[in-house]
């Protein structure tokens, strides 16, 4: 494996090896650049070191602690944070769908949020299509929804568990059109150029919690073994604090921890790709990249809210792909008519691990006691159905620096997070729908957990140095060799699953740096 | 529909099967194994009461060894590790803590003028629900901090314990047997390893 000396100037320092990290990586290594990527978690051996057991595997958690401010505050730790070579994709669901071409013109069509300054088209579907068919991912042959794609998914859908048979269920009755969803998880074995052999998924249902079996998707059986091919270095346990700059501002070296030393990196270009909280965190404890005050605004997260009920059946809601069905039939539910708030959301059903599900039921319905015993004695029979849903910026949604210092001596970050209307309104929409649904299939103590994941902006993308943080290149108005590349970008948050979306704008970033680079 | 309730002894005859890979057996059996520990950050007093509380939250059958819960409570606050987050309206875990197990203390003074752990379980129940809802009198958390406090630390609590193989087996779960692969994974689909109910 190739390493290079601290004094080494090389191309580009990438922070962060999660789904905005190692995609780039990978394609500034396959250019023949020299790069090294600090990751502030460690490297672990899925096969060896991963168990079926959510307890044990909550070191995939960043749990730096965060606070949570606002009316509906935030949940971090095992729900919107990573770490570890590998970053977030470690633990994510493996749900893949593609974000359909209205997601990024909400400003256009309802006058909200802001339109993404590339073109769906020719800037981001060609990397949907290369990315679904470097990683493999499992999906149904004719896709319902969006514009039709190129190739078909290079893989046919996982099978459906109880959860999905049930929305089938549910939604067939309705008349709503449900689909095999698309997911990052092989379900039969494949080759992958770069890597070789991918074993198929053992439908251990545990994808939130680490694949141990390398089917999953994640960045480090994909991208990660793909850049090191290329001549790339990782270094693990890696924190990054600072930079020291020349006298134009421009990033010399960037300035990490790891085992307790203190380390400087040479580098002519960094690739800031630690994610929402993290990237404006490390920015502006240092006071970079913010002339316009921008960095830390416009927080987003996706509604998230979850229907969960019991049935009959046995469901065993530990076993197979937890998201296996989707619906996106309300992806605009009210086309056609005047909406009363503006975007939509996905349909997805959902199976769960067992503390994850116990805990949303001590969070979400405040059960102790013998019921909670209760409840709890009819896991077997749980299914659930979730939306996500586009969540909007608003100004009383940011993140800021918090006067309390965390072991590394660094200040927590205090995310603020209160729904708007357009939020609450979505909610009620998707509540009743979901309810309708859970109904259909019989389901019986049927309960509601609002919730929002994935936090996403902090550092938008746009055409305007006054209003956006990066270019649509992802490059920094105010230091040209700092590029950011992760889920704080979008300007928009998106009515699916940020993962896919996040890899193909690290591809497109990396692509245009190349360019630039050669001209 | 049937509550599950497994033979005694399912989860851990399954632990030493090929259908549990050595890093599941692993974590599973070292907690199996773990002895309850002197608390190093609760008193003998915050002790008592949050054994008590948990008995109330999650009342264990009286045919096994209890599950101990305080101790990986006691040993995250003395060591001020974090699960990644926390309310911003409440103190940081050490003293959150300290202050939410005191707010029982003083409710049960103020509402009965004896300590909560002399209280009897009714009574108990009453003041967790006042609690629970921000309604106690006489404790130092304002209502939304008391509701939150409360939420933060039965979620704390009851990941604990149904963590633990001798609760999971009580509800049914054999999820940690998933070697080699499940491949009946629809509706009313069982592997032979995965007992019905009793």
């Amino acid at each position: 494996m190739k390493t290079y000396a601290t004094n080494d100037v090389v191309d580009a320092v990438v922070i962060g090896t999660g789904a905005g990290g190692a995609p780039l990586l990978a394609r500034l290594a396959q250019a023949g650049l020299r790069v090294v990527a600090l990751e502030a978690g460690s490297e672990k051996d899925p096969t060896k070191d991963y168990a079926t057991d959510e307890r044990a595997q909550e070191f995939l958690f960043w749990n730096d602690e965060r606070l949570s401010a606002g009316d509906n505050p935030l949940a971090f730790g095992s729900n919107n944070s990573g770490t570890g070579v590998g970053g977030s994709t470690l633990h994510y669901t493996a749900y893949t769908p593609r974000a359909q071409p209205d997601d990024m013109l909400m400003r256009t069509e309802f006058g909200v949020a802001a339109n993404w300054p590339v073109d769906y088209h020719t800037d981001i579907e060609p990397y949907y299509d290369e990315l679904e068919h470097f990683l493999g991912i499992s999906g149904p042959s004719d896709y319902p929804w969006g514009p039709k794609r190129k190739r078909n998914y290079p893989l046919p859908p996982l099978p459906l568990n109880g959860a999905a048979q049930l929305m089938q269920r549910g939604c067939a009755q309705l008349g709503i059109r449900t689909s095999p969803a698309a997911n990052a998880a092989l379900s039969g074995r494949y080759y992958q150029e770069g890597i070789g052999w991918r074993e198929a998924c053992t439908n251990r249902g545990f994808c939130q919690a680490g694949c141990s079996v390398g089917a999953k998707a994640s960045m480090d059986v994909t991208f990660i073994p793909l850049a090191r091919a290329h001549g790339a270095e990782i270094r693990p346990d890696a924190f990054v604090t600072t930079f020291d700059r020349d006298s134009q501002g421009r990033i010399t070296a960037v300035v990490y921890v790891q085992n307790g030393q203190t380390y400087r990196q040479k580098c002519t270009t960094v690739f800031l790709c630690a994610g929402a909280v993290e990237t404006p965190r490390l920015l502006l404890i240092n006071e970079l990249a913010n002339s316009n005050g921008q960095v830390g605004r416009n927080v987003m997260a996706h509604p998230g809210l979850q229907i969960w009920g019991e049935f009959d059946e046995d469901v065993r809601p530990y076993k197979g792909i937890p998201g296996g069905l989707i619906s996106e039939d309300t992806h605009r539910p009210f086309a056609g008519k005047s909406a009363d708030f503006a975007g939509g959301y996905l349909l997805q059903s959902i199976g769960v691990m067992p503390v994850t599900y116990v805990k949303q039921m001590a969070r979400g319905r405040g059960l102790w006691g013998q019921a909670l015993i209760d409840a709890m004695s009819r896991y077997n029979h749980v299914a659930g159905i979730n939306i996500l849903g586009d969540g909007l910026p608003y100004d009383h949604n940011y993140l800021e620096l918090s006067d309390e210092l965390d072991a590394r001596g660094l200040p927590k970050p205090r995310v603020y997070h209160t729904d708007g209307e357009n939020e609450k309104k979505m909610n009620a929409h998707a509540e009743k729908i979901m309810r309708d649904i859970w109904s259909a299939a019989g389901a019986k103590n049927v309960w509601a957990f609002p919730r929002a994941a994935h936090i996403i902006g902090t550092c938008r993308m746009g055409h305007s140095p006054d209003e956006a943080v990066v270019n649509a290149n992802g490059q920094s108005f105010d230091i040209p060799n700092l590029y950011i590349s992760d889920n704080s970008t979008f300007p928009s948050s998106l009515s699916v699953n940020p993962a896919l979306t996040i890899m193909a704008l690290a591809l497109r970033t990396a692509d245009k740096f190349l360019m630039m680079r050669n001209k | 529909m049937a509550s599950f309730r497994y033979p005694i002894g399912t989860v851990r005859a399954l632990l030493d099967t090929d259908h549990v890979t050595p890093a599941t057996r692993q974590a599973l059996q070292t907690r199996l194994d773990k002895q309850p520990e002197q608390p190093q950050f609760f008193t003998p007093d915050e002790a008592d009461l949050l054994h008590q509380l948990s008995a109330r939250l999650f009342p264990q059958p009286d045919t096994r060894p209890s599950i101990d819960v305080v101790s990986p409570v006691d040993h995250r606050l003395a060591h001020n590790e974090s699960d990644g987050w926390r309310y911003d309206l409440l103190p940081a875990d050490p003293d959150a803590w300290r202050q939410g197990l005191n707010g029982f203390q003083e409710a049960a003074q103020a509402q009965f003028g004896k300590p909560f752990t002399q209280l009897d379980g009714g009574q108990q129940d009453d003041l967790i629900g006042q609690i629970q809802q921000g309604t106690a009198i006489g404790t130092s958390f304002t209502p939304l901090q008391s509701k939150r406090f409360f939420e933060d630390m039965l979620a704390e609590l009851v990941s604990l314990y149904f963590s633990h193989p001798l609760a999971q087996e009580e509800f049914g779960y054999v999820g940690m047997a998933d070697k080699p692969r499940w491949d009946r994974v629809g509706l009313n689909e069982l592997e032979a390893r995965e007992p019905g109910a009793l």
